[in-house]
């Protein structure tokens, strides 16, 4: 199974996640979700998720200004965002648990 | 600029095309972390990788940064409606800028002499870029007028022709005509310096701002308003350069040949009254009192440094010359020597009486030697 399938409805929780202790750019995300292990995210994915969290709400943004290169836009999670992560960590675990359940009976 | 920034604007632009239907407000936020990332990631591209091969082709980097955002898929913005409106603001705007370059083109050939002919274009520019200004650095309304799809299709012909090999040729050309318009425009403010300091300060101004303007326009669309008409404005500086060397160059070698009127050359002036008698010591003197002297030449003379004229110079018939035995005599006029001589004769009427003999001419000075 792809794994990027499975990646498109749990991107929002992901980027969530890795913004929860520390703002980052762009490019920061997608190392910190490929260093935690999510090896197949894309790009553009993760940019555009970016997108979709701040117009709904759930990020602020700021730009930090860079002495090589184009200046960086820093996203921050904010009290919405940090809701919404809780949700849906728990929705996740429960669906996590439910899936597992149904792989054991196959297993069995 | 070097070739990896080159690919990041191709890049970056490639993108922006794809995103062109969204909001402008949306579509700069996301350039805005698109340029920052594709900045970082290719300052750690390997030698020879480009980013194509990192991020694939751009046009699927905006779909799958469009489904993840939650954007509609790409709609084709529908051209204009053209029978409800004929004379929308983005035709206006885009015929303005086609119809300024023009002007500006013809203007430019004689902006040297009258530079206040750029002030009607100028306004015509203004103007129609005003009109679309606030429509966004892509300016896809007037992108998608009927006219410019038509002109765009002209200029990108099909893969592999001849002539789509030459434009593309061309188009990597294109930074080194940006630095060649700036030097045209330079020249031409420089040619103007010394006589018309306002028109000096107009043509230099844009020649700085064109260096700029030129790889801008590729990413705000709104410069072209500036870069065509400068592009214009060089190519008719260029005319007018090359007008006024070849009118220089057609001018030099005629100055420098020009030797005055040529005057028939006479060395001695034979004097008849109405009688046809001919007058001996006559003097010549010019409107100024000036005597009018023939010029004389003494060069078979010159083993003995040429006799001096006895008389007064401008006193005629002036003895002629005889060369014997390497020794110059100056010699009575004889009344022969002018009839016989056709270049001395005054258009051959003056002397009324070839055949009557004339009264034996009296000599100014006997027959001497010279030496």
């Amino acid at each position: 199974m792809d794994t990027s399938q499975l990646l498109k409805g749990v991107l929002d929780l992901a980027v969530l996640a890795v913004l929860r202790k520390d703002d980052g750019y762009g490019y920061d995300v997608v190392r910190r979700l490929r260093a935690g292990g999510l090896n197949d995210v894309g790009d553009a994915s993760v940019y555009g998720t970016l997108r979709r969290l701040y117009n709904a709400g759930m990020l602020t943004s700021y730009v930090v200004p860079s002495e090589e290169g184009p200046h960086r836009k820093y996203y921050s999670i904010n009290e919405t965002g940090r809701g919404r992560l809780a949700e849906s960590a728990e929705m996740w675990r429960s669906f996590a648990s439910t899936l597992d359940g149904l792989l054991e009976e196959v297993a069995a | 600029m070097n070739t990896q920034e080159l690919g990041i604007e191709h890049y970056l632009a490639e993108l922006r095309v794809a995103l062109d239907d969204l909001p402008p407000n949306e579509v700069a936020e996301i350039m805005e972390d698109v340029r920052a990332h594709v900045a970082e990631l290719s300052a750690e591209l390997g030698p020879g990788e480009t980013l194509e091969q990192r991020l694939g082709p751009a046009e699927r980097y905006a779909r799958e940064l469009r489904q993840a955002a939650g954007y509609p898929p790409r709609t084709e913005r529908l051209p204009v409606t053209t029978k409800r409106q004929w004379l929308t603001r983005p035709r206006a705007a885009a015929w303005g800028l086609a119809g300024a370059t023009g002007i500006t083109l013809l203007a430019g050939t004689v902006a040297l002499r009258d530079p206040a002919v750029l002030l009607l274009p100028a306004v015509i520019l203004v103007l129609s870029l005003a009109l679309v200004h606030d429509r966004g650095p892509v300016q896809q309304d007037v992108r998608h007028l009927p006219e410019t799809v038509r002109l765009k299709k002209w200029l990108t012909p099909e893969q592999g022709t001849p002539a789509e090999r030459t434009i593309t040729y061309l188009r990597t050309l294109q930074p080194a005509w940006w630095l060649v318009r700036a030097a045209l425009l330079g020249l031409g403010a420089v040619l103007l310096a010394s006589r018309n300091l306002l028109g000096f300060l107009a043509i230099a101004a844009v020649a700085v701002v064109s260096v700029y303007a030129g790889p801008r326009a590729k990413l705000d669309r709104r410069w072209l308003w500036f870069s065509l008409p400068a592009s214009a404005l060089a190519v008719g500086v260029l005319f007018q350069v090359i007008d006024m060397t070849a009118t220089q160059l057609g001018y030099t070698p005629e100055r420098s040949s020009y030797s005055g009127p040529v005057m028939q050359q006479y060395e001695n002036i034979y004097v008849y009254d109405e009688n046809g008698k001919m007058l001996t010591n006559v003097l010549l003197y010019d409107q100024d009192g000036e005597p009018i002297n023939a010029p004389r030449y003494y060069s078979r003379c010159a083993a003995n440094a040429g006799p001096e004229p006895v008389i007064p110079a401008n006193r005629y018939p002036r003895p002629q010359i005889e060369y014997q035995n390497g020794v110059c005599y100056t010699v009575a006029p004889s009344v022969s020597a002018p009839s016989t001589s056709s270049a001395a004769e005054p258009s051959g009427s003056a002397p009324p009486s070839s055949g009557s003999e004339p009264s034996s001419p009296v000599p100014p000075t006997s027959v001497s030697p010279s030496k």
